[in-house]
């Protein structure tokens, strides 16, 4: 499968109304395009500099192609996404995550309703292979101390480079090489994981400094309640 | 043939800028990513209220359209001609359309 999120940053004289379509656009987006899976939106609560998050999947490569070649993706999407679009109401990416997404064999992503966060980390791109296993295995471990966290994904961000196709990349390094996924059931459980005793949380708290041999440089964090799309009224 | 049809409000002292903009960025940045330019035209200037641009790029389909939005993305030239040309307008609306079968164009 490819998981992937779109961050978006709205724009300060952006209209309510088409930021509420963009939003339902997302949201809805399986419900017009079938290859796109586990559609969810929400508003940022962290300190990053993007508002909007939406969060979906392709079962493969080629559904992912079905979707960007989609009338629905060109006519409603990209209508307030684009930069050249006049109902564009997203300003310029500055965090570097507008697109970032991973590769995994079944759906470990899935929750139903709670909270989802995103850890961003920028890896030593000269770091040993065996590090960033050894970084991984942790990160996916967690849960196993910390009940609260009910899911824990990491991967490479391959989608960030990959965006046209889903696998070849035609862009350079993304900014983020590594997406770490969490799942809570409620606010009140990541509050709990973030200010528990558990020691990834102590490491977070740190700023990631000197753990897994130092091998994270930069980290940032985006966590939202997550918007299903709503029951059909037919 | 699938027509990309932008309407876009424009201040009457603004058209010439604007137009220049298309004419000298968008024209050669979209041709250059696989579009072609159907049409520019302008409602009239002397009625008082904003003049409305038309612009019509088009293209075979929404597969082409993938590769021309792919072509753009990695365009800085694009990021230029969207920054100037929003700076200059007061509003739009952009809208596909696929043209009836006795259509010319």
């Amino acid at each position: 499968m490819l998981r992937r999120f779109e961050t978006y940053a709205v724009a300060a004289d952006a209209p309510a109304d088409p930021v509420r379509r963009l939003e339902e656009a997302c949201r809805d987006c399986g419900r017009h395009i079938p290859e796109v899976l586990d559609s969810a939106v929400g508003w940022n609560l962290s300190g990053a500099p993007v508002h909007l998050v939406w969060e979906h999947a392709f079962e493969s490569p080629e559904a992912y192609r079905r979707y960007m070649v989609h009338p629905f993706h060109a006519t409603v999407l990209d209508r307030y996404i684009l930069p050249d679009s006049p109902e564009r109401v997203v300003a310029d990416d500055t965090m570097g995550a507008g697109l970032v997404g991973y590769r995994c064999e079944e759906p470990v992503f899935r929750i139903d309703g709670g909270v989802r966060r995103l850890v961003l980390l920028r890896l030593d791109t000269a770091a040993a292979r065996r590090d960033v296993a050894q970084l991984h295995e942790a990160l996916v471990a967690v849960p196993a101390r910390v009940p609260e966290m009910a899911v824990s994904v990491v991967g490479a961000n391959t989608m960030g480079p990959a965006w046209f196709d889903g696998v070849t990349p035609i862009t350079g390094p993304p900014r983020w090489t590594h997406v770490w996924e969490q799942g809570f059931a409620s606010l009140a459980d990541l509050d709990a994981y973030r200010h528990g005793s558990s020691p990834l949380a102590a490491v977070e708290r740190a700023g990631w400094r000197g753990w897994a041999g130092g091998i994270v440089r930069r980290a940032a964090e985006i966590h939202y309640e997550r918007m299903t799309p709503e029951p059909r009224r037919d | 043939m699938v027509h990309l049809v932008d309407n876009v409000e424009v201040e009457p002292e603004c058209v010439e800028r604007y137009l220049a903009v298309v004419r000298d960025l968008a024209v050669p940045v979209m041709t250059g990513a696989g579009a072609s330019l159907v049409s520019c035209a302008t409602t009239a200037e002397e009625d008082g209220e904003p003049v409305c641009i038309q612009i019509v790029w088009g293209f075979e389909g929404y597969e082409q359209w993938n590769v021309i939005r792919r072509n753009l993305v990695l365009d800085p030239r694009w990021y230029e001609y969207a920054s100037r040309t929003a700076a200059l307008r007061t509003g739009g609306r952009r809208r596909f359309y696929t043209p009836a079968d006795f259509s010319p164009t």
